[in-house]
Order: C-alpha cells, then sequence, then structure tokens
C-alpha cells in the first residue's frame, strides 16, 4: 500500500547559510507536484536533501517508513528516485545501459550470477517499458553522450523511473527543451503518474508547471511561501512578487 | 635520554630528503595539478653527476660522457649538478608534464610512473647497479648534548634543507611568479590575467622542485652512499609528508619531514630493544609512513584539496566484452600450439607473459572498468605467492586449494586497500596504494624472520597424479606446466569477460563514469569499489602462484613496488581497458615473451626498462588506448571502408596479438 512522500520541516545549512528552511511537501502516489520558485531558491537543495545528497534535519518519511538517515542508494533502492539537472547521465554506456544499472543490482550475489547464473540476450524487455514510456525506443543503442541535451534529459527520466519507485522527484526536466517538446513531456508525465508514482517537479517553465501539476509549493530564499491550487498561485501576490522581484514583507531568511 | 636524542637527530639525515622531495612535490602540485612519482628518481640522477665527477671526473649524460681528465673542486661538481637537475627539470616539464596536463589524472599518473622507470633504468645503465660512494664536503663532527655525542652533519644537513624550503614558501607567498603560481592551480586564467604563462610558470616549478630534491639527496647521500632504487622510492614518505601538509603547506610539511625522519629513526632504535618481537624488526619503518597516511586521509578525507575535482577520470571507452566462441577456442588452441612448438627459454617466456597477462588483467578490472588507481597490485600477488610457499611446503596444502586459498588472502588485503578508495581517488588514491605496496615488501617479503633469505620454496604442482611441475631434469620449461597455466588463464579470463559483460561490470562503468549518478541510481558506491578490489586482487593472487610455481620458489625480487610500477606500465601500453590490452600487456612484460627475444637475439636485455620506460611516456600523451585499442581503431577504420557484411569473422585485437606470440 502506497503511501507517497511526506518531507517535513526539512533544513539544510551550509555555514551560515540556511538553503532550506523547514521546508514541508507531501507527495501522493499519482499526483504531480510543482516545486517552482526563483534561481537560487533552494530548490535542487531539496531535492539533493531528500536523496541524501547534502546534509539535513527534518523528517523524510516514504510509504510510511523514516528513511532521512538511510545513504543515497538505498534511497534510491526504498523508492525514492530523483533525475539531476545536468543529465549526469553514464556517458560511456548506451541508453539501455544506462537504465540497466538502475534496473538492476549489483552486489556480492550478481557477482555469482554474472559468472554462473544464464545471461539474458539483452536487456530491453526490463527497460523496454521505461523507455516506451518517454518515447526512446530507436536510441536504445545510442552512446548517452551522442545524444541530444533534450534526449539526455528524457533518458534521465526513464533512468530515474527504470525499475520501479514510489516517488520521482525531476530536476528541471524542460531546461533546453522547446515548447513541443516540452509539451510532448508534459503527457508522459502524466501517463507516468497515472500509472502510480507520484512526481515532484521542478522546473522554470511556468507553462508546463501550471498546467501539469496538481498542486504547486513555491519556494524564495529557501522558505516555503505558497502551497496549493497552481491556479491559486498565479494570482497569489507573494508568488508573483517573488518572481517580479517586488519587495514584500515575506522578506529575506 | 642522551641515545634518544641521539637518533632523533640521525633521523633528521631523512627528515632533510623528505624536505627537499617534499617541498618539490608541493611546488610541482601547486603548479601544475599533478603529482611527480618520479620527484627522487629525478632527484638521484643529479646526485650520480655530482657524485661520478668527484670520484672520477667524469660528466655523465643520458647520452654520452665527457671525461674532464681531473675530477673538479666540489664547489664546480656541485654547480655542474644542479645545473643539470635544473635542466632536468625543464625536460621532465616540456616533454612529459605539458603534454598531460589536459589528460585523465590516469595518463598523468602514468606518465610519471614512466619517468620514474626511465630515470632509474638510465641510472643503473649509465651508472650501474651498485652502491656509489659521496663525498662528504659538509663539515663533520660532535657536540655533547645530555651525555651523547651529537652529530652535527646531520644538523647542518636538515638546516640547508629547512633554509631551501623556506625560500620555496617565500616563492610561493612573497613574488608575484609565485603568487601567479597559486592562483593558476585554482584557475589557470588568473595566472594568464597577471601576465605570467601557466606553462613557463610550471615549468620554474619543475626545475626548483629538481633542484631542492638533488641538493637534498646530495647532501643525504653523503651520509649513507648513493643508492638509485633507495633514493628514488624515498619519494614515497615524501609523498605522505604531503599529503599530511594537505599539499599545500610549508611549514606543516617541514615539521611533518623532520617528525617522520626522526620517528623512523627512533624505531630503529626501539626494535633493538630485548622484549620487541624478531617478527617485527624489518619494515616497520616503512608501515609507519603508511599508517601515517591511512590516518590523516580517514581524519581529513574529502578536505584534501582536488584540484581535478570536477574532472573525472577520463579515460577510453569500454567496449563491453562477448564471448565469441569460436575465437575464444582459437586463442587457446593457437597459444597451445605456440607452447607445444616451443622449447626451454621461449616457452617459459611465453608462459610467463601468459601470466603477466593476468597481473594486467588485475588492472583492467580495477581500473579500466572501476576508474581506480592502484599501485599494489604485485603486493599482492606477493602476498599470495608468499603464503603458497607456507601452503605447499609447510602445511602440504594440495594443489588447486592452496592456489585459491592464497589467492583469497590477497582477495582480503586488496578489500583492506579499498578502504582508502571511500575517501580519496585519483593520484592520491595511488599514492596510498603505492605507501601500502611498499609497506608490505618491506615489512613482509623483505622480511628475514617472515620470509628466509634463503628462499621460500614452493611444491611443484600436481592434480589427480599428473605431474605439473615446471622442471625435469634438464627440461626447465614443461610442457605440462605451460598448459596448466594456459587453462587457468582461460579459466579466469573466461570469468572476467562474465563479470565484465554483466550487471557488475555495468555497475563498475557507471561508478567509472559519475560516482553520484551510480549512487542516486541504487548503486553501492562503496561495496561496487570493494567488490572491484576484490576481484583485482584475486586475479593479481592467482597469477602471483603462478609465478611462484613457475619459478619453484619465491624471493621478494619477484614482487617489488618497483616490478609492480612496470606492471602498470605494460597494462597502460597494451591498452588498459580491454582483454586484448592485457594479453598485449603479458606479451611486452617483464620476463615475458618479448624480453626472452630481445636478450637472447639482440642482446638488448640491460635495455629492456628503458624501453619500456620511454613507449610508456609516449603512450600516455598520445595514445590512451594502449596497443591493443590503437590496433582495434586500425581494424574498425579498415573495415568501415571495405564496408564488409556482418557476417565475416570478426577480426579483434586479441587474435591478432596472439598471432604475433607465434615468432
Amino acid at each position: 500500500m502506497s503511501d507517497g512522500l511526506h518531507a517535513r520541516e526539512l533544513t539544510v545549512r551550509y555555514g551560515g547559510l540556511v538553503a532550506n528552511s523547514e521546508v514541508s511537501v507531501d507527495v501522493a502516489p499519482g499526483e504531480i507536484v510543482g516545486l517552482i520558485g526563483p534561481n537560487g531558491a533552494g530548490k535542487t537543495t531539496f531535492v539533493d536533501a531528500l536523496t541524501g545528497f547534502a546534509p539535513m534535519t527534518g523528517e523524510i518519511e516514504l510509504d510510511g517508513i523514516r528513511i532521512e538517515n538511510l545513504p543515497p542508494h538505498e534511497r534510491r533502492a526504498a523508492g525514492l528516485s530523483r533525475t539531476w539537472q545536468s543529465g549526469e547521465l553514464f556517458g560511456n554506456l548506451s541508453t539501455t545501459e544506462n537504465l540497466l544499472v538502475a534496473a538492476r543490482s549489483a552486489g556480492w550475489t550478481s557477482l555469482a550470477r554474472d559468472v554462473f547464473g544464464r545471461r539474458r540476450r539483452n536487456g530491453r524487455d526490463v527497460v523496454g517499458a521505461a523507455l516506451e514510456m518517454v518515447g526512446l525506443t530507436d536510441i536504445a543503442d545510442t552512446l548517452a553522450r551522442d545524444l541530444s541535451l533534450g534526449q539526455q534529459k528524457l533518458v534521465g527520466v526513464a533512468r530515474a523511473a527504470a525499475g520501479g519507485c514510489t516517488v520521482l522527484l525531476l530536476d528541471e526536466p524542460a531546461a533546453g527543451l522547446d515548447s513541443m517538446e516540452s509539451r510532448a513531456l508534459a503527457q508522459r508525465l502524466r501517463a507516468i503518474a497515472d500509472a502510480g508514482p507520484g512526481i515532484l517537479l521542478i522546473d522554470h517553465d511556468m507553462s508546463l508547471v501550471l498546467t501539469v501539476c496538481d498542486r504547486v509549493t513555491v519556494l524564495e530564499f529557501g522558505k516555503q511561501i505558497f502551497t496549493g491550487d497552481p491556479t491559486a498561485a498565479r494570482t497569489d501576490p507573494r508568488v508573483v512578487a517573488a518572481y517580479l522581484g517586488t519587495p514584500t514583507e515575506v522578506g529575506h531568511g | 635520554m642522551g641515545t634518544v636524542l641521539q637518533f632523533v637527530v640521525l633521523g633528521l639525515g631523512l627528515g632533510a630528503v623528505y624536505i627537499g622531495l617534499g617541498s618539490g612535490l608541493l611546488l610541482v602540485h601547486r603548479a601544475t595539478g599533478m603529482i611527480n612519482f618520479a620527484q627522487g628518481a629525478i632527484a638521484t640522477w643529479g646526485a650520480y653527476v655530482f657524485a661520478e665527477l668527484r670520484n672520477t671526473g667524469t660528466l655523465v649524460f643520458p647520452v654520452g660522457s665527457v671525461d674532464l681528465g681531473e675530477p673538479p673542486s666540489t664547489a664546480t661538481a656541485l654547480v655542474i649538478a644542479l645545473a643539470t637537475a635544473i635542466a632536468l627539470g625543464f625536460a621532465v616539464h616540456y616533454l612529459a608534464f605539458r603534454p598531460v596536463q589536459q589528460n585523465s589524472v590516469l595518463a598523468q599518473v602514468v606518465v610519471s610512473v614512466a619517468l620514474l622507470i626511465t630515470i632509474q633504468a638510465l641510472v643503473v645503465l649509465r651508472f650501474g647497479p651498485n652502491k656509489i660512494d659521496v663525498e662528504s664536503f659538509v663539515p663533520g663532527g660532535t657536540v655533547t648534548l645530555l651525555g651523547a655525542a651529537i652529530p652535527t652533519r646531520e644538523l647542518f644537513i636538515a638546516l640547508v634543507m629547512v633554509v631551501l624550503a623556506a625560500l620555496v614558501w617565500c616563492y610561493l607567498r612573497f613574488t608575484r611568479m609565485g603568487i601567479a603560481t597559486r592562483a593558476a592551480s585554482e584557475n589557470e586564467r588568473a595566472a594568464v590575467l597577471m601576465g605570467f604563462s601557466p606553462s613557463w610558470l610550471a615549468a620554474i616549478a619543475q626545475a626548483g622542485a629538481a633542484f631542492v630534491g638533488t641538493v637534498a639527496v646530495i647532501l643525504a647521500s653523503s651520509l649513507t652512499g648513493l643508492n638509485a632504487d633507495y633514493f628514488g622510492l624515498l619519494v614515497v614518505p615524501a609523498l605522505a609528508v604531503l599529503l599530511v601538509a594537505k599539499l599545500e603547506s610549508i611549514p606543516v610539511l617541514v615539521v611533518a619531514a623532520i617528525g617522520l625522519g626522526a620517528f623512523q629513526s627512533l624505531i630503529g632504535l626501539l626494535v633493538t630493544q630485548p622484549w620487541w618481537p624478531v617478527w617485527a624488526q624489518s619494515g616497520l619503518d616503512q608501515v609507519i609512513p603508511f599508517a601515517v597516511v591511512m590516518v590523516i586521509l580517514f581524519v581529513t578525507g574529502k578536505r584534501l584539496p582536488t584540484r581535478g575535482a570536477t574532472q573525472q577520470i577520463r579515460l577510453p571507452d569500454v567496449p563491453i566484452p562477448r564471448i565469441r566462441p569460436l575465437v575464444a577456442i582459437g586463442l587457446v588452441v593457437a597459444a597451445g600450439l605456440a607452447l607445444a612448438f616451443t622449447t626451454g627459454t621461449i616457452r617459459f617466456g611465453l608462459t610467463t607473459s601468459l601470466i603477466l597477462s593476468l597481473l594486467a588483467l588485475s588492472y583492467v578490472v580495477l581500473t579500466g572498468y572501476l576508474g581506480q588507481i592502484s599501485l599494489a597490485q604485485s603486493a599482492f600477488a606477493g602476498a599470495a605467492g608468499f603464503v603458497l610457499s607456507k601452503a605447499s611446503v609447510d602445511w602440504g596444502i594440495p594443489f588447486p586449494i592452496s592456489m585459491i586459498l592464497c589467492a583469497l588472502l590477497a582477495t582480503a588485503l586488496g578489500m583492506l586497500v579499498a578502504l582508502p578508495a571511500f575517501r580519496i581517488r585519483g593520484a592520491q588514491l595511488a599514492i596510498v596504494t603505492l605507501a601500502a605496496g611498499l609497506g608490505i615488501e618491506r615489512f613482509i617479503f623483505n622480511n628475514y624472520s617472515l620470509s628466509p633469505p634463503e628462499g621460500n620454496p614452493i611444491a611443484d604442482a600436481s592434480l589427480f597424479g599428473m605431474d605439473l611441475a615446471v622442471r625435469e631434469g634438464r627440461d626447465l620449461s614443461r610442457l605440462a606446466f605451460s598448459l596448466m597455466v594456459l587453462v587457468i588463464v582461460a579459466i579466469i579470463v573466461w570469468v572476467f569477460v562474465r563479470v565484465a559483460s554483466g550487471d557488475m561490470g555495468r555497475a563498475f562503468l557507471a561508478v567509472r563514469a559519475n560516482e553520484r549518478a551510480a549512487e542516486s541510481s541504487g548503486i553501492n558506491v562503496r561495496r561496487t569499489k570493494v567488490i572491484g578490489f576484490a576481484l583485482s586482487a584475486f586475479i593479481a593472487g592467482i597469477a602471483g602462484c603462478l609465478i611462484g610455481f613457475s619459478r619453484g620458489q619465491l624471493s621478494a625480487e619477484s614482487f617489488t613496488v618497483m616490478a609492480g610500477l612496470q606492471l602498470l606500465a605494460v597494462a597502460y601500453l597494451g591498452g588498459i581497458t580491454t582483454i586484448g590490452g592485457s594479453l598485449v600487456a603479458g606479451l611486452i612484460g617483464p620476463l615475458g615473451i618479448s624480453y626472452v627475444l630481445m636478450r637472447t637475439w639482440l642482446d638488448l636485455g640491460e635495455y629492456y626498462e628503458l624501453v619500456l620506460g620511454l613507449a610508456l611516456v609516449l603512450t600516455a600523451i598520445l595514445n590512451p588506448v594502449g596497443i591493443a585499442g590503437a590496433v582495434r581503431h586500425q581494424v574498425e577504420f579498415v573495415r568501415r571502408k571495405l564496408r564488409r557484411p556482418a557476417t565475416s569473422p570478426p577480426i579483434d585485437a586479441p587474435r591478432r596479438e596472439e598471432e604475433a606470440s607465434h615468432v
């Protein structure tokens, strides 16, 4: 029984700088939650904190299990998966191999399995669904570093989803895509969410976020200034001020 | 108390060398971001030039020499030797370091390792292998303090080196060039903006480093005599001191250098105490630097400045291997025929080549696939070989079991050496593994109470009544033994291909490409590194056992750190990312078939190491895919030209190399 992600009062400090201040976000299964905010608001830091790449305090619960003390790879195994803003694909591996890294486990037992076990002729059956989901079956054998930026972003999404997960954290998957690709991505994200996992979507593309998301959370200077309905976010004075840069009483953290 | 003080002061001689080599290493690292493993060897060359001038009046160059008739005065000889050192520093920069400035960390490590091999080989060729005396022009004498006679010579030498280190410190801190050098280590454009060429700054740093190091070795060798191996490898404790100084602080480096020298000297005093266990008498002074480095790295791990932090180890691409049954069978049959139709030293050379290709394969696993640089592989092999001596003779364990047990012991050692790889990578990992290898060599292999000087006999192998001994009567190389080696190598290569093309191999490559992304994809990076080190050490252990069987006994010389560095050299030369590369490496490796042919047909055996070192420098600079990679590129090029249909039999690098072995 999936319960989704509950992050409560996450705080990230780098020296004297508070990059995230008591940010709380919930992502239910099948739901797409947008995380928006101006540059430097702490969006990527929040994803880093959730996935174990930034030192944090607070609680993270995934499917009813507390995971804030687990190392990154165990959080992934628990079902919390992410993409990176800069792609971070394994450039020397093909698209299929990139997905297989995430889909197949690799430990002492797989060492024995590699040597003595029967070999599947190729991994397409394992990762085919994930590739199909993002519409990339035709580049299955291309080396990741030979892909276009847009394709790399999509492979990143497919890699994060490969092997199954409860919640997907997508860090600017639409950056570098043109408006048509961006619309196609929106449909794909909706399809992924409908199939089960919840999605936390970070993006600058306001039209993408506001059309595809069920709810949005807005960060400014590491603080949560709004959470709620996307249409309400459009007219919320604090959100408008944050994006237009007008000084408001919700000052610096 | 007086004796303790006396030993502390005696340790200053060693400390002075660490100051000289360490501050040079620091200077070069600040200017280029690279670690120069050849720093000790470079300094040794200048010292040899000095000693030879004073002893015989001959000025020796790498090629040719000038007889000055009378030995020149001490001052003249010093000036000439130090001028040689400076010239060598410039040459090192322009011929070796600058060409790999933009290359992978691995290429940078390999270049300086290649320099180390080349210069050591040149020293032996030009000055002979024996220790030579060096004139002591430092005023000697003793002063009495606390009732003990304290030698003033050591005090004076240490003082000179502290002053030189202070000059290096002033250069980096107060001169415009020094400040630009420091700026360049952060951002090369900054140096350009200050009006300096980063390459020129680096050349000056290399020359300065060679100068300071050479002074130190000249002074210290007047106490002990000059020996290329010894002083060349003093770079290891100097590197330990460099890490203690976090690669940037000269004052800390000086204090640490003096402290380490004194500490090692005191250990020399300690082990002579009657209550000290005999088995721990030898080599402990070499284990200490390693322990120091380990502790420092574990405490301060990620805070060491890593200039190349954003630059990953860019290695050539790894083609995922497939087993083509026909090619595999063809290869094994061809190798079997080659062994059957040769005899004596040629067959022995071929057999040694097969074993060496296993050692090279252990580098392929660890460096080619996992991207970790280890310089301790020969120590893993040696540890397995030494235990095999005990297991086969003293404990009477039968053949295949004894070998597997010993390889598993090497595996455990490998997993232990994997621990520092949790915290560090690149050149720093190379330093730690080098220190570990040297510690194992000195503490175990050179320790007479653990491995007797008369040798460690290894019982011949036999299986199901089959005699697998390497020798019988006058036959120095029996076919049965060679075929056994072939079968074992074939099995190990098969296992490697299975792993490399499976989930584990993919995880290795993912870790090599991007640790952060691998971690976020659910890969346990630490466990993956441990598995990689384990697998690599297991393969090295098997190779060590086979070397043991092939010699009938083991001596420390087979597994020295230098032998390990040569193996890295041939593994890289052959191609460090492919099986084909490791086969090539076996063919060209030390005591392998190429060496045998070079010695017996061309009578050029003594030039082997020199040729190897030079070839490696060139490979690191020009051709990171190695010989096997270059052959494959050519084959692919030709195939594309011919547009052959896909049904044609695959022509790949390993088979071509194997054909070459029929010679």
